[in-house]
């Protein structure tokens, strides 16, 4: 029983679902993530077309062929995520840095497409104090920046084991898929913010 | 009992076993399990005493004991602290200390997070409780709180639910909001991991043969209460983080004049809180469906109809939120569908009902002391859930809300259901903890106690609340002729505190002197009766096989042609060398190492909280930056900490 | 249960569908991006329009990137629960204060 990898020297002796006990609450913690920013996006859809508040409104002031960038910028970190998971399997761990690294990098554009969106909106008059639909707007995509960072930060503390072990093997490639598992779902209510918030009338 | 010279040659890591520091660094999931014990039973004497003020300034009309301020003050934490400091830490306690034992693992599915759940919940109700000393509350400049309010009243004081814009910042004046937002945020924060932990767990760490459908309904109701935490938490944190911002930083989500909506709140608090209110209950549920049958010599009648009709409860609890707003101007329509969901759970609930009367009817009974509370529960948790079909009649309701029928229909299924169904799991489940018997005598005694003290108080309060009695209001006038009523309430209050002394008593003189209780004093059905009293650290010296739901009870006993059970020759036998191998495990046994990281964040949490309370304050600045870098460092420690030594050969369900 | 000890990927996309996955992804944004444009003429069409595109989009990144496609069944479940248990929840929420006080 030593010998089998210790991931499957369980399966003799105990009943599970067959999926790693991380992986598994992996899933069921973005599961309820779901509930978290269906609240957020559901205050913002509730406030967005209110009568009679004072102040400049989110809609007014999108950009959104900015907007457009930034979004087509965080698709692409899926796609650098996913690659970089993709290295670890065929064990190219120097591929497997450099991809962990253009996502993060692609995110911390991102992030500075958010800051800087936030800074234009503010100097044109909208703050979160604005009205309910500004406030709506920065926590919702508050939340979801501040997703990104922990993302970030989790990201590089991956690339920075790798660079000092020489490889992630092991637990530390589970942890790889299951923070590529944490960024495409930050992706996915990206691709609803995007679409409900900026882009539907 | 194991003796420490065995466990020395066990054990690899020699770190703290004994004493204070095995506490702090504990990620053994019966420590912590006692911990969440002694921690929520120590609230429970604070919110009891909460309690009692309120019954002493209503006792008579016109009561002149607590001000106004107090008032609103000591209602709003008794119902803050029994829900989120009582009984969902007493149900962390139980699954915590019983879900590995009743599955047969040797712990949970990640240890150190667990522990982790457990200090961000005691640092959290701390913080919330620092109001009292901290906290600051007025009123807009003529209101009646214009004058210096006690410490008694500087509390959080919008009730336990926190209406907006009542919580908006021009309204309620200072910080003791902000210690209710954050500190249940903070709490919050805490059931959220410990459900994926124990989700996890459930699912994974079973012993072989222990399908899903063998599991002790105590499980399958744990698993569903966690289901609930994890997706109803996420909608209270973002309702706490829009009156937080709203409070500090001007955000103007509850703000009427600025687009906002104070029927959002209610929305996302409900959204919340009625999935909460089966949080609550379900676990007592899961306790009384392992007492009755252990006590009635019988199956629990109906396994699989208890275990879906709980399932059952759990996803329609999500399709019922709007009936506590039946008054607060939603549309007819609304009301109408509530009102109809609503009555649709009294479907599951009374098939549970029916499937614990047939569980002991023609059964053996013993009338111990848990099985007394379990009974207690089927009928006053019976009367509870009566009362609250009676308020998904939408007219009904109308005109009950906000008055003290309301009042007794929650504390009949609250205090009736799960605060009777937790007394009966900790009688029946103490010889387990300290290999000891509790005293039957003074058992019995807090039970009859009890429940003549709980009857006097709540069901007065039926009929109160329809002579117009009204909920949060410090006095009521004379010529209202509730006063007699109001005295024999107060006296029943009393007459509960006098049964919680008594339990106190039974609880540290057995601990002390009871009699030994051996692996399975109460002849019962389910595998923590397999293991010695108190369990080994280990839990199991070996994982057992399952072969049958109670597998534990077949191996002792046959039935005959008329379905009686028979003991086996063998059952003896197999019980003594089940203490016998218990104690003995004859191999090493590797479990996860002790960690620091687990309080470590556990205390950061509340500085932060802090940090953003006091925000406009240099010194608030320097505690939120702090806070937030002591939380990240400490998580990055955790990360590199090894969950138990390289090179180790795993236990089964071992996290790596 | 015993298999022998492998790596996660029991089927994986190759880095080429990967990268052609992305290209349809940014596709799909652009035609989003289009859309929003073409409002004025095609009006209340436009969001019904948008939402299928995101649908996929999603769909694309869960069953893909995130590899659930090939995951057990269970999975789904789970993530599925939790998505649908939110837009019922959410939606109901959205209707009673928005639409619902029109009918009284």
């Amino acid at each position: 029983m030593a010998d089998l990898a210790h991931d499957l020297g369980h399966h003799d002796e105990h009943e599970s679902l067959g999926v790693d006990n991380r992986k598994l609450a992996m899933w069921v913690f973005l599961a309820s993530e779901f509930m978290f920013f269906g609240a957020l996006i559901s205050t913002y859809l509730l406030f967005k077309g209110k009568e009679g508040m004072a102040g400049p409104l989110p809609r007014e002031l999108y950009d959104i062929p900015f907007t457009s960038v930034s979004s087509f910028v965080l698709l692409m970190s899926s796609l650098t995520m996913v690659l970089a998971h993709n290295a670890l399997t065929r064990k190219d761990q120097p591929a497997t840095r450099s991809w962990l690294l253009a996502t993060a990098l692609l995110g911390m554009v991102f992030i500075a497409g958010q800051f800087f969106e936030f800074a234009t909106f503010i100097e044109e008059g909208m703050t979160m104090r604005t009205n309910a639909a500004a406030s709506g707007f920065y926590l919702l995509t508050g939340f979801h920046g501040t997703h990104v960072l922990i993302g970030i930060i989790m990201l590089l503390s991956l690339f920075g084991i790798s660079r000092r072990q020489g490889s992630l093997s092991g637990g530390q490639g589970l942890n790889l898929e299951l923070v590529g598992l944490y960024w495409h779902f930050v992706d996915i209510i990206w691709i609803v913010i995007f679409t409900v918030v900026y882009l539907i009338p | 009992m194991t003796t420490t010279a065995s466990r020395s040659t066990i054990f690899r890591r020699p770190t703290a076993t004994k004493g204070f520091w095995s506490w702090i660094t504990t990620v053994d999931h019966k420590k912590i399990g006692v911990m969440y014990g002694y921690t929520a039973f120590a609230f429970l004497l604070i919110g009891g005493l909460e309690a009692l003020l309120l019954r002493l300034q209503l006792a008579g009309p016109e009561g002149q004991f607590l001000s106004q301020a107090e008032y609103n003050a000591m209602f709003t934490m008794h119902g803050t602290t029994m829900v989120f400091l009582v009984i969902m830490p007493m149900s962390a306690a139980f699954m915590n200390y019983l879900l590995p034992l009743m599955i047969g693992a040797r712990d949970v599915a990640f240890p150190r997070l667990n522990a982790l759940s457990y200090w961000i919940f005691l640092f959290g109700g701390l913080f919330l409780y620092s109001t009292f000393i901290f906290g600051t509350t007025g009123a807009p400049a003529g209101g009646f709180l214009a004058e210096e309010v006690s410490r008694l009243g500087s509390a959080p004081n919008a009730g336990w639910f926190g209406y907006a814009p009542n919580t908006e910042p021009q309204f309620s004046v200072g910080t003791v909001l902000d210690y209710w937002a954050i500190g249940l945020q903070i709490l919050g924060l805490a059931s959220l991991l410990s459900s994926i932990n124990l989700i996890t767990t459930i699912f994974n760490l079973r012993a072989k043969g222990m399908r899903l459908l063998r599991m002790p309904v105590f499980v399958w109701m744990s698993l569903v209460v966690n289901f609930l935490l994890a997706f109803s938490l996420p909608i209270i944190a973002v309702a706490l983080w829009m009156i937080t911002f709203d409070r500090q930083f001007g955000s103007q989500f509850f703000q009427a004049a600025n687009g906002g909506d104070p029927i959002l709140w209610q929305h996302l608090f409900w959204l919340f809180g009625h999935p909460e209110v089966y949080i609550l209950i379900l676990p007592a549920m899961g306790i009384v469906s392992e007492v009755l049958p252990v006590f009635s010599r019988k199956p629990l009648f109906g396994y699989a109809a208890v275990v879906f009709a709980g399932a059952a409860i759990g996803f329609l609890g999500f399709g019922v939120w709007a009936h506590h707003m039946f008054s607060s101007g939603i549309s007819t329509v609304a009301q109408a569908a509530f009102g109809l969901s609503t009555m649709t759970i009294a479907i599951p609930t009374g098939i549970k009902i029916f499937n614990w009367l047939g569980t002991m009817w023609m059964g053996r009974l013993r009338f111990t002391t848990p099985m007394l509370f379990s009974i207690g529960f089927v009928a006053m948790f019976t009367i509870g859930g009566l009362s609250g079909v009676t308020h998904s009649v939408v007219p009904a309701d109308w005109q009950q809300t906000d008055t003290y029928y309301i009042v007794a229909h929650f504390h009949y299924v609250l205090f009736g259901g799960a605060i009777f169904g937790i007394f009966s799991g900790l009688y029946y489940w103490f010889p387990k903890l300290t290999g000891r018997m509790y005293s039957e005598r003074l058992g019995k005694w807090h039970f009859w106690l009890m429940f003549l003290g709980f009857n006097l108080t709540f069901a007065p309060m039926h009929w109160l609340g329809l002579q117009g009695m009204v909920r949060r209001t410090w006095q009521y006038a004379s010529d209202t002729n509730l006063g007699p009523w109001n005295m024999v309430v107060t006296i029943g209050a009393f007459i509960i505190a006098a049964s919680i002394l008594l339990f106190m008593w039974n609880w540290v003189v057995s601990k002390r002197r009871g009699a030994e209780a051996g692996i399975d004093p109460w002849d019962a059905r389910t595998l923590e009766w397999t293991i010695p009293s108190p369990p080994p650290e280990y839990n199991f010296a070996e994982i057992p096989t399952v072969t049958a739901l109670d597998d534990f009870w077949h191996k002792k006993y046959s039935e005959d042609e008329e379905e009686r059970p028979v003991r086996r020759d063998t059952a003896d036998l197999l019980v003594e060398e089940l203490e016998h191998t218990g104690n003995n495990p004859g191999k090493p046994i590797h479990l996860p190492g002790p960690s620091y990281f687990p309080i470590a964040v556990g205390l950061s949490l509340p500085v932060v909280g802090y940090g953003i309370i006091y925000h406009g304050e240099v010194w608030g600045v320097a505690l939120l930056a702090v806070g937030v870098l002591a939380t990240i460092t400490s998580f990055v420690g955790w990360a590199q900490e090894p969950a138990e030594e390289p090179g180790e050969e795993e236990s089964p369900g071992e996290e790596h | 249960m015993s298999e022998p000890a492998q790596p996660e990927a029991h089927h994986h996309p190759s880095p080429r569908q990967y990268v052609q996955i992305a290209l349809l992804l940014a596709v799909l944004t652009g035609i989003e991006v289009g859309l929003y444009y073409t409002e004025p003429t095609f009006g209340r069409l436009v969001t019904p329009a948008l939402l299928i595109l995101a649908a996929i989009k999603f769909g694309l990144v869960v069953g893909y990137y995130m590899h659930l496609k090939y995951e057990k069944r269970f999975l789904t479940g789970f993530f599925g629960a939790g998505f649908i248990l939110a837009g019922l929840v959410y939606a109901v929420v959205l209707v009673s204060v928005l639409i619902l006080p029109r009918f009284g």
